[in-house]
């Protein structure tokens, strides 16, 4: 046995070992770099990015202003403003507040969420010029914020 | 003057030989412009194979494939600011990279190319290469010193203990080569072209003569040039993790450049000794196996080919680069690029010039084969301990080194003994 272990290191196998492992990897087809703007990574629905609130189909908000987002909020940065319709006694969702900035995507508000209307979607390109960007009222939400696609 | 200029074109001779001023300066501007280009190529190279071997890409922006990135991070390096710590050796702070750099490049003078691609031709070649190539070891301790800061002359401290110990096992693998020299003769030569011919006549390299001594010993210099050279697993003076950067720490902008110059040349240097000694110079390979002049003309057409393989490969990749607004400079570069080594190639294949060519071509190869191994030394070994650094230099090396040269001295007088009683 001690005389195997002594002819490895003196005919330095596993260094030569490891040059072949090094080598291999020179393989073209196991390179893992994305050139990020050129090609875009694929990403999970599940994926917890910028929030928005979705409507249905017909185009009517789904958010019932209920408000258990902002208290599920652990960093209580929403904030829900409605008033009553007289008619139909049923809230309307007049002002909603996100702070995105103070924001760490727990997604604990969409858990929250009854009427499936707060949705963190996939979108991760959130850098912006200004802090202010990052306060997101209703329109932004409901509309997305328009942003430059990156052309070559 | 004119005649005289002329009238080296038909000698047989390195310049230095012929004792042609203009052409010894020619031939020292071309080879300064060479491996000046050879470290460029080798700054691209070794970041691009690094990348590889690490599963990534490398450099990709600055023209196809980041072919134009050492040329973007040299104009870089020479717009830094260069700073000088106030407290510093101005005159040694100064000196240490030209020391450096001169160092590097002055053993290229008795480099042989080829049999008349060398500067000069001196009698004491090798020693003269070992010499003025651990003179560098000054440089880099009078950077340490003059920087007036620990983390330098810490690193230059090291550097010259880790230069002298491994010199010496480095100079008896020398010696091994250099006996070799005289088995076919019964004279042995220093100079490099000398010990090229003398492979030549004995049909052998010398890394594969008394197998496996001469195998051997070009380990241990294979072994002890990466130490000489600073060069991982052995780069112990510039460990940043360590020692920020070693003896450059306190080096910004071109005088920093100089270093990096300095130390990819003297790669180049040390691998050149190797290729001359045991890897048969600018010998083309199998000799012996597939000799004859049809196997030469075989041999001399393969530089010409290797380049139109080369161009035939950019034209491939240029027809493969996206259509896009923005990329275009680059394809029209790759494409360029791609016509370039076409016509070098036909060039090449010409008969005159083939001929002429062949030698450099097949010297670089070798010491190309030399430089790729220590980027693959870079990528694969973990930086050896201090300690571990000198066990494997004094204790390892050093008794290798040294039986290697009695064993070559004891078979070298066996077969001269059984070649005296035969005949």
């Amino acid at each position: 046995m001690k005389i195997i272990k002594m002819l490895r290191s003196f005919f330095l196998v596993d260094l030569l070992k490891g040059m072949f492992v090094t080598f291999r990897h020179q393989n073209p087809a196991d390179l893992v770099t994305e050139q990020y703007p050129m090609e875009r990574p694929l990403i999970s629905e599940r994926f917890r990015g910028q929030p928005q609130l979705r409507k249905d189909e017909a185009g009517n908000p789904l958010c019932t202003a209920c408000g258990a987002c902002a208290l599920a909020c652990p960093e209580k940065l929403i904030k829900v403003g409605s008033v009553r319709d007289p008619e139909t006694k049923k809230k309307v969702l007049t002002e909603f507040e996100f702070d995105m900035s103070r924001c760490m995507f727990c997604g604990l508000c969409e858990e929250a969420c009854n009427s499936d209307a707060l949705d963190l979607s996939p979108e991760y390109e959130l850098a912006l010029y200004s802090r202010e960007g990052m306060q997101m009222d209703k329109d932004k939400l409901e509309n997305g914020i328009p942003r430059k696609v990156y052309e070559q | 003057m004119i005649k005289n200029i002329l009238e080296y074109l038909h000698s047989n001779t390195t310049p230095g030989e012929a004792g042609n001023l203009f052409w010894v300066v020619v031939y020292v501007l071309l080879v300064f412009a060479g491996v000046s280009f050879g470290v460029v190529f080798m700054n691209w190279f070794e970041r691009k194979v690094m990348a590889h071997m690490q599963v990534r890409l490398g450099p990709m922006r600055v023209g196809p494939h980041g072919l134009l990135q050492p040329v973007a991070d040299a104009l870089k390096l020479i717009i830094k600011e260069d700073l000088m710590p106030a407290n510093a050796d101005k005159l040694v702070f100064w000196f240490a990279p030209v020391c450096v750099v001169m160092t590097a490049f002055c053993s290229f003078i008795v480099v042989p190319f080829g049999r008349t691609h060398a500067i000069t031709d001196m009698n004491i070649g090798v020693l003269f290469m070992l010499g003025v190539s651990s003179l560098g070891v000054l440089g880099v301790i009078m950077a340490g010193w003059a920087s007036n800061s620990h983390y330098p002359l810490m690193g230059s401290l090291r550097s010259g203990a880790q230069m002298v110990s491994y010199e010496i096992a480095m100079s008896m693998a020398v010696v091994s080569a250099v006996m070799m020299t005289s088995m076919a003769t019964g004279t042995g030569t220093l100079s490099m072209i000398g010990i090229v011919q003398a492979q030549m006549q004995q049909h052998i390299w010398f890394g594969f003569s008394f197998f496996p001594v001469g195998l051997t010993a070009m380990g241990v210099f294979a072994i002890a040039m990466v130490a000489e050279t600073n060069r991982a697993p052995f780069d112990l003076p510039e460990a940043e993790s360590e020692l920020v950067a070693g003896f450059m720490t306190e080096y910004s902008g071109f005088r920093w450049s100089l270093f990096f110059l300095a130390e990819y040349t003297s790669m180049m240097a040390v691998s050149s000794i190797a290729t001359t000694l045991w890897l048969g110079g600018w010998l083309r390979p199998f000799p012996n196996l597939l000799g004859g002049a049809n196997w030469d003309t075989a041999f001399s057409l393969i530089p010409g080919l290797t380049f139109l393989l080369l161009s035939a490969l950019s034209f491939y990749s240029f027809t493969l680069m996206p259509k896009l607004r923005s990329m275009r400079g680059s394809t029209l570069g790759l494409g360029g690029f791609a016509a370039l080594l076409g016509l070098l190639g036909a060039f090449m294949l010409l008969p005159a010039v083939r001929v002429r060519v062949q030698d450099i071509f097949w010297f670089t190869l070798k010491v190309a084969f030399f430089m790729y191994l220590y980027i693959w030394y870079r990528t694969t070994f973990p930086r050896y301990r201090f300690d571990q650094l000198m066990k494997i230099g004094w204790k390892v090396l050093l008794p290798i080194s040294i039986g290697v040269v009695i064993l070559t001295a004891l078979i070298g007088v066996r077969q001269e003994l059984f070649a005296l009683v035969w005949r």
